[in-house]
């Protein structure tokens, strides 16, 4: 996951939580407000009845008929004030939530007690107020809150979004910088624009890192370029003096023979050198990726060269490559001789009437080139170094160097290919190609 | 037809003057840049044989010198350096052909054959092989108006050995014509003795083929008795 992805959600999440248990205990809260409220409420209403009763007295508040106590609703029934005489042995101050039932109705009240003593008489002061015009007030001011909180969660996640997205943007471009540079030589040195330290501290020392690996790159071009001008021109020399002699008329045969062998020993020193070169260039990255290559031509090709050396040798290729795979950002002489050296290999080491089969599919996200033959194969001490330089060299006889399948490894490290093998003496061998 | 060979290293010029010479070339040798940079102006030349790596020029600057001067001559990169690029930007500067070292002789003068007849449009006639008539432009080996089904491959190895014949061809030179460096390591002779075989069992079928001789140990010829 995006690290902007996975910060905006991580955002998002909190701040929902955080909603959640506020909204959870949201009524609790605005109950326990209301309440205060309403007692505050009450004990002022209380302190200006008693201030009316000290200074009218008791008199004009009871009336003749029933001249136990005093009562009065408002109209909607919302609050009561009642004063009634009573008698109680201690001294009543309190609120409580009682049930009153008005003209048949029920109505629950908060209701604040209070006795007082006028001479010598106890009377008790009801002050009530309805529950229900309580949880109204309390319903309006948690649909004003809810309202501010779901607004405040839009906006601060757009806010958020758009900020990560904005100081974030250095770490994209730098990502993408990195993956997108096939050889540093290509790379884009210069620096990233942010006033971020830590992207800056990245960016500098990704750059430093790169240009060190150009730099290496380059020496090693220069080194290759030197060992191939070094090598290859005493090689030429000796090979155009060598063919200029054997064209000479009435030489000797046994001279002749002997500079012929030379010329072919001196061809298989090329060999080597251009070998070993290769496999420098590939290592420093010198060759070119600018291919598109359909493996299924490229295989058929292939197939089409060897054909007749495998004819030759008793051993039949088939090939089976449904689908047109393209390969980007290739070099196809590579490639080519990336699977012409396995199939090759595959020939030298099958005995007549065996087989060797290529097929290509796509596996997954992946597509996997498998190729499988019925050669002689080899034991695990062997398949452990078939990839090493030299050390593969079975057959003393053959005029190749032993080199191939280190080229092959090469070849697919240099575009990033995956290759297994397995294999089995006397049964046979399986190389698989992964690509990217 | 004017060669002149800008090679610093002595002993390799005087190889390939003395084979260039035999196959009735007019030859020329500049040792340093600025030597042949002097002889390309003054001289006319068809070819120049150049390598890259010489001591006080960077061999591609000659070329960039002729074609600013509108001098018309094909240039043959000859290079032991073997960068990757140094082909790419020699023949995008207008090289004609490009040739690693270490070649063979007979590579070089078919190539400098090749580059003449493209320089002066020569169409290449079609060539009598014994029974069989070999169609250069159409690329096809006639037997009597029937076609003989050879490869792509077969058909490049008989064409290199039909124009060098007379001469001896070594297994390693013919591998070298056909498939390049970049399978260097993949040689073996008897690629080319199956391809040979192949190819005689192809023409064989049609008519006799006494003309392509196989020379014991070293290689195959085509003899130019008939």
């Amino acid at each position: 996951m995006k690290l902007q992805t996975k910060l905006a959600l991580f955002n998002l999440i909190s701040k929902l939580i955080f909603s959640a248990l506020f909204i959870g205990f949201l009524p609790l809260i605005i109950e326990r407000i209301n309440t205060l409220q309403t007692d505050r409420e009450l004990i002022d209403k209380r302190e200006e009845v008693i201030k009316l009763i000290s200074e009218i007295g008791l008199e004009p508040l009871i009336t003749s008929e029933a001249e136990t106590g005093f009562g009065s609703y408002n109209i909607l029934k919302e609050e009561f004030i009642s004063l009634e005489r009573i008698d109680l042995e201690e001294d009543w101050n309190f609120i409580e939530v009682a049930t009153r039932i008005v003209d048949e109705e029920t109505i629950d009240y908060r209701v604040l007690n209070y006795s007082i003593k006028i001479d010598g008489q106890t009377y008790l002061l009801e002050i009530g107020k309805s529950l229900s015009s309580i949880r109204y007030a309390a319903k309006n001011i948690r649909t004003v809150i809810l309202l501010f909180l779901a607004l405040f969660i839009a906006v601060t996640l757009i806010t958020d979004l758009t900020y990560t997205a904005r100081i974030l943007r250095p770490l994209k471009i730098i990502t993408r910088r990195l993956v997108t540079t096939s050889t540093p030589s290509l790379a884009d040195f210069s620096p990233v624009v942010t006033t971020t330290k830590d992207f800056r501290q990245l960016d500098q020392t990704l750059r430093e890192l790169m240009m060190r690996i150009d730099e290496l790159f380059r020496k090693e071009k220069e080194i290759t370029v030197n060992i191939s001008h070094e090598l290859m021109t005493p090689v030429s020399v000796l090979r155009s003096k060598l063919e200029n002699m054997l064209m000479k008329k009435d030489l000797d045969p046994e001279i002749e023979i002997g500079i012929d062998e030379s010329l072919r020993t001196l061809h298989r020193l090329k060999s080597l050198i251009n070998s070993l070169l290769m496999i420098a260039r590939l290592e420093s990255r010198q060759y070119l990726r600018e291919d598109e290559v359909s493996l299924e031509e490229l295989i058929t090709e292939i197939k089409g060269e060897l054909s007749p050396i495998a004819a030759d040798a008793g051993v039949r290729i088939t090939t089976d490559c449904p689908g047109t795979f393209i390969f980007r950002k290739a070099n196809r002489s590579l490639l080519f001789s990336m699977f012409y050296n396995v199939v090759n290999n595959a020939i030298k080491n099958t005995p007549p009437e065996g087989s060797i089969h290529v097929r290509g599919e796509k596996t997954g996200e992946k597509y996997i080139v498998t190729l499988t033959d019925t050669g002689r194969g080899m034991t695990e001490k062997q398949l452990e170094i078939i990839f090493s330089r030299f050390r593969t060299k079975l057959d003393p006889d053959s005029d190749s160097t032993g080199i191939g399948l280190a080229i092959t490894k090469s070849i697919a490290d240099f575009h990033g290919i995956g290759l297994n093998v397995k294999s089995q003496p006397d049964k046979g061998t399986e190389f698989s190609f992964i690509f990217p | 037809m004017n060669v002149l060979i800008v090679e610093d290293e002595k002993s390799l010029a005087n190889e390939i003057l003395l084979y260039l010479r035999k196959e009735n070339f007019l030859c020329d040798v500049a040792f340093t840049g600025t030597e042949a940079s002097e002889k390309i102006a003054v001289n006319l030349y068809d070819f120049v044989l150049l390598d890259l790596g010489l001591p006080d020029y960077d061999g591609l600057d000659l070329i960039r010198e002729a074609r600013k001067n509108n001098i018309d001559v094909a240039f043959i990169i000859i290079t032991a350096r073997g960068a990757v690029e140094d082909r790419v930007r020699g023949l995008d500067l207008g090289a004609d052909d490009y040739l690693p070292k270490p070649f063979a002789l007979v590579e070089l003068h078919s190539r400098l054959m090749a580059v003449a007849r493209r320089k002066f449009k020569i169409t290449d006639a079609d060539i009598n092989l014994g029974e069989f008539i070999m169609g250069i432009q159409a690329r096809k080996l006639l037997h009597q108006g029937n076609e003989v089904d050879l490869t792509k491959k077969e058909f490049d190895l008989l064409h290199y050995l039909v124009i060098n014949h007379g001469k001896v061809l070594a297994r390693h030179q013919l591998y070298e014509h056909i498939w390049g460096n970049t399978l260097d390591d993949q040689y073996d002779s008897n690629f080319i003795d199956v391809h040979i075989k192949n190819i005689r069992k192809k023409m064989n079928m049609h008519g006799p083929t006494p003309w392509l001789e196989t020379v014991r140990g070293v290689g195959y010829r085509i003899s130019t008795q008939e």
